[in-house]
């Protein structure tokens, strides 16, 4: 972090609460300079990592993060911020596992406490086969070091007493796959946390600033056009979800990506009483309960493609009655708010990042309804990817070409409803 | 150390001209332990405030007492425990005998609460302060968070299943059809129902409060007077009155949500779905609260909250009053207090700029500060510093509302809202109750004549009347566009000075315990716009969602930033407009499942049942290796009624066969049956099962139990959207059959005892075909001579009456022959045996084709089928996974499906199946393996779950018993 900056501690908060003096910004405003040498396009978690860790890591300066809305207003500011590891591809639980660890350590990392709460992660099963998937991701998981284990009704009813494990329900409990490193994060901690720390290693972060178009020239990027005048940069870095074929149509590049609307509800507060984060497939449906007490909620995506944010009346009808069907002592609790964001999905269920054929145009895209627990490693390799000659092994799986060699990552056993 | 003595009913006024009490009716309820009296009529809050309680609840985070602000829904400070339900909102819930209220989140007492040191640490608790600490070390985060839970906001939701009584309480739903649904029951709300019904619409009015009225309730002579007209002609008019309903959303088409919270009848509470032709949002406005040092003790209070609970509920607020007012209603409020014998020590009047500055007082209003240095004493301070037009429905219809400094309020643009949404009352300006009711009339006059069109152009009018609709000819109404908004003229937003926070700094959000200082410090902080301060500070993310404070968050924020309050802008409204109960939305919980007819004699034999999708079926009757070896032994019965089944006729179907399956039906001659694999356009294996010819134009295709639903949308899908043209009709059979799979060598035998019409000798009815007769009498059976299990067998399917009786019959005939029912799991060791694999288990979500061992039935040489291209390109790459038989080295170990194959540290593959076999003896397997060690013969390494190593043969073919299909063709 830059010496100018104040960093924050339980000192600092009493020094600043006796001095009543105004902390420092979390960021600053910049005039929009007219070249850069990399230019992120899309201010979300994932824009901000690769920006932070291309200048903390890589020591590149002269970098932008383009905004069209305020930070963190996409997916980042939307999603439900439940953070695992328990995939099912080697590749994938590599990544994740990965991405976790950097989450454990980001608070000190950044300076800024994104209060990972790492309660543990139950996936419910309720049939024979989701048991069976379920053994599946346990044993790989297990073989690439990640606690995972598939457990029985009873230890269920331990870890979550407030769901119902009798066989009187429609869908009885059959066991669960178990992951304790799993949890929550405060996900406008973790942009925000980003931001700052990119801001004090010299990011220029404009907000309300719209990239309408790319230059290129001889397949090569040179420069992109905002709603604020024309930057010229050998580099742009696509990190903007759910718009991301948007912007890769402006260099002419297909991207195997279609958006579709994601939905979330949240409840009133209550007393804790439900400690671990609970997924069932089944019945389409994912529960966890914040630090201020309220059950966030979520499910899998709308059944067809579409850019509308707006929540509909079925949605939350059908979450109802299936969070009832798990925990039938919830009916009086009030759901507060619903809402929905895009996921650009892609056909394996796992993300594209890394290099394209247009020199200089970089993608971190495709992360669909997973991509929040991912934003500190795929930041982390893209930066990496974007400064090197090479591309990192983590992400080498996650390569666009992949959908030329065939070689597709099959994630949706591990990712269609638990994000 | 609990509650102060009651002081019973010693705040209690004689009566009001409007009291909605009934004094003749008396009762009695607990709070915090102790017994208060209360009179039928009385909220929770009201009976309470009447006994002398000022203190309701603590605050989120610094723990201040905190009172009644609103006495209404909204309340910030009353939300309360009542019995097993949380965060009740007291100052709406009414009172009943014997309720068991509390006070939420305190401790030890709601007088006594430790947390309120927090008031001391305030400075250094201001917002987000949890960002910036606890960071290190690391290991003590966890214990911190513990501590930051406790502060937690809420009550107590019952949590074990076992130990409540939701089961007692019964959640409804219903769906509405009204012409015009008004939404607001207040005068213009009133007026518009009246017009719109007497127009001849049915009409619903859904009104919150527990009467409809609004305002008038608390009025003065003339305007109860007035309200007792409405009300005899909202009933004369013969409207649906909803009272304590809330319209929680309008969604695409006026498809509008209401949640009756104490319907009429059995139901707890009652979500009503109600497609309007026309919305009418007569949703009126909020009163805002002021901000100012001590703006959340107790004893402050908005001026609507001082006139309900004194004409209303007869309640005294409180004895020495300050009433700060900018409008009519601080001073009707100020005169109510007057005629009821408060002492009112001052009128602040902020029209000629007098300010109050600050309250102050422990656990409640001692004292106020004016504008001028005054300092008065007081119990009671009442503001009346502006109003929130209630737009969230609006909103919700896609209306931007704009903001006019002059009334120092939101409105709606009316312009941009769709012709069946129209909107009246105070939402859209202000005025005299005549101009109010006069605006309404309007306007519910054209939310009929818009309805009335609507149902003319559904062909809906010649049934209904219309006898009000001007300009109708008759009953026929106008159904020309209506280009000018019944709604734009009328009424107008009174000009109010823009008061939001005075000299000093208060409460903003008090849900949330955010002050107008956490708001001008996060935009210091760089949190500049209004959504990130709003997420930072959390303001307007509380219960009340914003309506009470949200333009005083934009105020301020406005100030900070040095934008206009036009430019920070209002929120989007989302819904629900209030916090609805999950009960409510879920409402009763229906859960359909599917029993095949045998299912009686299934549980009546000791079936264990396997939860199946949507089926609930036997997986074994108690000894599934033993029903497996009876099947090779004897003969053995399964119900696979689960089977979708789609009945296809046409003279196009053999394209659609060919176009969808990846093997070749155009030569499958009447009286075939043929295995067929289906793949989706990215040649991943979707589906598998048999279809038979049964005529020239006729065929009967079978799916797996689970792809049953899929697969028929999959064939609709084709064809409505790539081939029109095809004539191909579709017709989902699965439940119009019941299936029974008869298997084994002495199935012939069984099968000719009872059936009659086919002739079942080898010659003329061999493998693979499909005949058509009678089973045990009944006609009209499909008999398909096919076999999952590797023995021979006949799959038949049965119209589903008489699935039982033809079940029963074979059990009844055979039993010489040793004939016995098996299950699933039989099933499915029999079917491994033989090595025929399931979809979704042998194959995963990216296994293509060529991956399950497909090969053969793959006809890459048909000009086109769905998945082609990408199942060539497969097999030209040839570097893909295989299916593959596994013959573990340890015959006794039978290695968990889902355990990894490895090399090294690497993954090279799974388990997707395995049993042990009863018929070898010995632990086999079916597997996806890397392409380099799929060839026969080949060692693989298997890493059991507990971490041991073991090894597995490759085997020449899936099948472990009669590769050659001998059994099959007997
Ligand atoms: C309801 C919901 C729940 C979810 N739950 C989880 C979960 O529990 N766990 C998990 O891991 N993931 C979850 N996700 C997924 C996760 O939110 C996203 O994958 C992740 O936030 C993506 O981050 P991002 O930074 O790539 O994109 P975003 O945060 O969407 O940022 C993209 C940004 O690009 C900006 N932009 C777009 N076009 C332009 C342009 N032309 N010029 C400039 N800027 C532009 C947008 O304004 C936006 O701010 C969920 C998503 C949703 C919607």
């Amino acid at each position: 972090m830059g010496s100018s900056r104040s960093r924050f501690s339980a000192y600092s908060l009493v020094r600043q609460g006796v001095s009543g003096r105004p902390w420092p910004r979390m960021w600053r405003r910049h005039e929009l300079e007219s070249s850069y040498d990399a230019v992120v396009v899309g201010g979300g978690l994932h824009g901000l990592a690769t920006a932070y860790y291309l200048a903390a890591e890589q020591g590149w300066s002269r970098i932008a993060v383009l905004e069209r809305s305020y930070l963190g207003g996409g997916g980042s500011g939307r999603n439900t911020a439940i953070i695992r590891s328990n995939y099912l591809t080697p590749d994938g639980v590599r990544f994740y596992d990965h991405s976790l660890r950097l989450y454990a350590d980001l608070s000190a990392a950044l300076n800024f406490n994104v209060m990972f709460s790492q309660r543990g992660h139950l996936t419910l099963a309720h049939t024979d086969a989701s048991l069976r998937t379920m053994r599946w991701r346990a044993e790989v998981n297990k073989i690439e070091g990640v606690d995972s284990e598939v457990i029985g009704p009873d230890r269920v009813k331990e870890l979550a007493p407030s769901l119902d494990t009798s066989d009187r329900v429609r869908y009885p409990i059959l066991g669960a796959l178990y992951h304790p490193p799993g949890g929550i994060v405060r996900h406008d901690a973790a942009v925000w946390g980003y931001a700052r720390a990119a801001d004090a290693h010299g990011v220029h972060l404009h907000q309300e600033t719209e990239v309408v178009g790319i230059e290129t020239s001889g397949g090569r990027v040179t420069g992109v056009r905002t709603n604020r005048g024309l930057i010229s940069t050998p580099v742009v870095a696509n990190c903007t979800a759910g718009w991301a074929t948007t912007i890769a149509d402006m260099v002419d590049l297909p991207m195997p990506i279609q958006t579709f609307p994601l939905q979330a509800a949240v409840t009133e507060p209550v007393r804790p009483f439900l400690h671990t984060v609970v997924v069932s497939g089944s019945l389409h449906v994912y529960v966890s309960q914040t630090d201020r007490g309220e059950l966030v909620f979520g499910a899998s995506v709308d059944p067809f493609a579409s850019y509308s944010t707006r929540g509909s009346l079925e949605f939350v009808e059908g979450l109802a009655t299936h969070v009832l069907e798990l925990m039938p002592s919830l009916d009086r609790l009030r759901l507060l708010r619903q809402w929905a964001g895009l996921c650009d999905m892609t056909p394996d269920f796992a993300p594209i990042i890394g290099r394209t054929p247009v020199e200089g145009f970089f993608v971190d895209v495709g992360w669909g309804t997973y991509g929040f627990k991912a934003g500190p490693a795929a930041g982390q390799a893209l930066a990496e990817c974007i400064a090197g000659r090479k591309v990192p092994a983590l992400i080498e799986a996650f390569a666009l070409e992949r959908f030329e060699t065939g070689k597709l990552v099959g994630e949706k056993g591990a990712a269609a409803v638990g994000h | 150390m609990s509650e102060p003595m009651p002081m019973p009913m010693s705040m209690r006024l004689p009566a009001q001209p409007g009291e909605v009490i009934d004094r003749e009716e008396r009762f009695s309820f607990s709070w915090n332990g102790r017994s208060y009296p209360a009179y039928s009529g009385d909220t929770i809050a009201s009976a309470l405030a009447a006994n002398g309680v000022r203190i309701f609840s603590r605050s989120f985070k610094y723990h201040r007492p905190r009172g009644l602000l609103t006495a209404s829904h909204l309340d910030p400070g009353c939300t309360i425990q009542v019995g097993e339900e949380p965060n009740v909102r007291g100052a709406h819930r009414l009172a009943s005998p014997g309720l068991d209220v509390r006070s939420q989140n305190t401790w030890p007492s709601l007088r006594y609460d430790v947390k309120s040191v927090n008031r001391l640490a305030g400075r250094f608790l201001s917002a987000g302060f949890y960002y910036k600490t606890f960071i290190k070390p690391r290991r003590l985060w966890p214990a911190y968070e513990k501590v930051l839970q406790r502060f937690v906001h809420g009550g107590v939701i019952p949590d074990r299943p076992e130990e409540h009584d939701a089961e007692a309480r019964f959640y409804d739903k219903r769906y509405a059809h009204p012409d015009v649904l008004v939404a607001g029951g207040g005068p213009a709300g009133m007026a518009a129902a009246c017009a719109a019904a007497e127009a001849g619409a049915r009409v619903l009015l859904v009104e919150e409060e527990h009467r409809p009225g609004g305002h008038l309730r608390w009025g003065d002579a003339a305007d109860l007077t007035l309200l007792a007209e409405l009300r005899e002609r909202v009933s004369a008019a013969g409207v649906e009155v909803m009272c304590d309903a809330v319209v929680l959303g309008r969604y695409d088409d006026n498809w509008v949500a209401v949640v009756e919270r104490s319907p009429a009848g059995p139901a707890f509470e009652r979500l009503v779905k109600a497609r309007a032709e026309t919305l009418v949002v007569a949703a009126g406005q909020i009163e805002r609260p002021y901000v100012f040092a001590g703006n959340d003790l107790p004893g402050v209070m908005l001026s609507t909250a001082v006139r309900r609970l004194v004409n209303l509920y007869a309640v005294r607020p409180g004895e020495r009053a300050v009433v700060l007012t900018a409008n009519g209603s601080g001073d009707a409020a100020a005169a109510d207090l007057s005629r009821v014998g408060v002492d009112v020590a001052a009128v602040v009047d902020a029209r000629h700029g007098e300010d109050v500055v600050r309250a102050d007082g422990r656990g409640g209003v001692r004292w106020v500060e004016l504008g001028d240095g005054r300092r008065v004493d007081c119990d009671l301070l009442v503001t009346a510093t502006g109003w929130t037009a209630t737009t969230a429905l609006l909103n919700m219809a896609g209306n931007r509302p704009v903001y006019r400094p002059e009334a120092a309020r939101f409105v709606p643009d009316l312009d941009t809202l769709p012709d069946t949404v129209v909107a009246t009352g105070g939402v859209v300006g202000d005025g005299t109750r005549e101009a109010l009711c006069e605006h309404g009339t309007a306007v519910g006059e054209e939310a009929a004549r818009r309805a009335a069109g609507a149902a003319e152009q559904s062909g809906e009018v010649p049934s209904r009347a219309w006898p009000g609709v001007k300009g109708a000819e008759g009953a026929r109404a106008p159904s020309a566009p209506h280009p000018k908004r019944p709604d734009a003229e009328g009424l107008t937003p009174e000009p109010h000075p823009e008061l939001i926070h005075g000299r000093t700094h208060g409460f903003v959000d008090l849900c949330e315990d955010v002050t107008s200082k956490d708001l001008l410090s996060a935009v210091e902080e760089g949190y500049d716009s209004a959504e990130l301060a709003k997420r930072y500070t959390t303001a307007t993310m509380g219960p009340t969602q914003g309506k009470l404070e949200i333009l005083n968050v934009v105020g301020i924020l406005a100030e900070a930033t040095g934008r206009t309050i036009q430019e920070v802008g209002t929120t989007t409204w989302r819904p629900p407009y209030a916090p609805v109960t999950l009960g409510a939305l879920a409402g009763r919980r229906l859960e359909p499942v599917r029993h095949s007819p045998m299912q009686r004699w299934h549980e009546e034999h000791g079936a264990v049942p396997l939860v199946a999708g949507a089926w609930i079926r036997p997986d074994h009757y108690g000894d599934p290796g033993a029903e497996a070896a009876n099947v090779r032994e004897n003969v053995g019965i399964i119900d696979v009624t689960p089977i979708g089944k789609l009945d296809l006729q046409g003279p196009d179907v053999a394209k659609l066969l060919n176009l969808l399956y990846v093997n070749k039906w155009s030569k499958l001659e009447v009286g075939r049956v043929r295995y067929g694999v289906m793949c989706a356009e990215d040649g991943v294996v979707l589906d598998d099962g048999v279809t038979g010819r049964l005529g020239e134009d006729h065929y009967l295709m079978s799916t797996t139990s689970s792809g049953a639903a899929a697969v028929w949308e999959w064939v609709e899908l084709w064809l409505q959207t790539e081939h029109p043209d095809w004539r191909v009709h579709v017709t989902p059979v699965t439940t119009a059959y019941a299936s029974i799979n008869v298997a084994g060598p002495k199935s012939r035998e069984l099968m000719e005892r009872v059936t009659t019409g086919v002739d079942l000798s080898p010659d003329a009815f061999p493998y693979m075909r499909v005949r058509r007769g009678s089973i045990a009498g009944v006609d009209d059976c499909v008999i398909w001579r096919i076999g999952f299990t590797g023995e021979l067998s006949y799959e038949i399917h049965v119209p589903s009456a008489y699935g039982l009786h033809v079940w029963a019959s074979l059990l009844a005939h055979g039993e010489d022959l040793g004939v016995a029912p098996f299950g699933i799991e039989a099933q499915r060791i029999l079917r491994l045996e033989k090595g025929h694999l399931i979809v979704g288990q042998d194959t995963d979500g990216i296994t293509q084709g060529y991956s399950a061992d497909l090969d053969w039935a793959i006809k890459l040489d048909k000009p086109d089928f769905v998945g082609r291209p990408e199942l060539a390109w497969q097999r030209q790459r040839g570097d893909h996974p295989r299916l593959v038989g596994l013959l573990p080295l340890d015959a006794d170990t039978v290695p968990p499906e889902g355990c990894q194959l490895v090399e090294g540290a690497e993954i090279v593959g799974r388990i997707t199946s395995s049993r042990r076999s009863p018929t070898l003896g010995r632990a086999i397997c079916l597997g996806q393996v890397a392409a380099h060690l799929a060839e026969p013969g080949t060692e693989v390494t298997v890493r059991l779950p507990d971490g041991r190593l073991t090894g597995a043969r490759v085997a020449e073919q899936l099948a472990s018993v009669d590769p050659e299909g001998a059994r099959l063709r007997v």
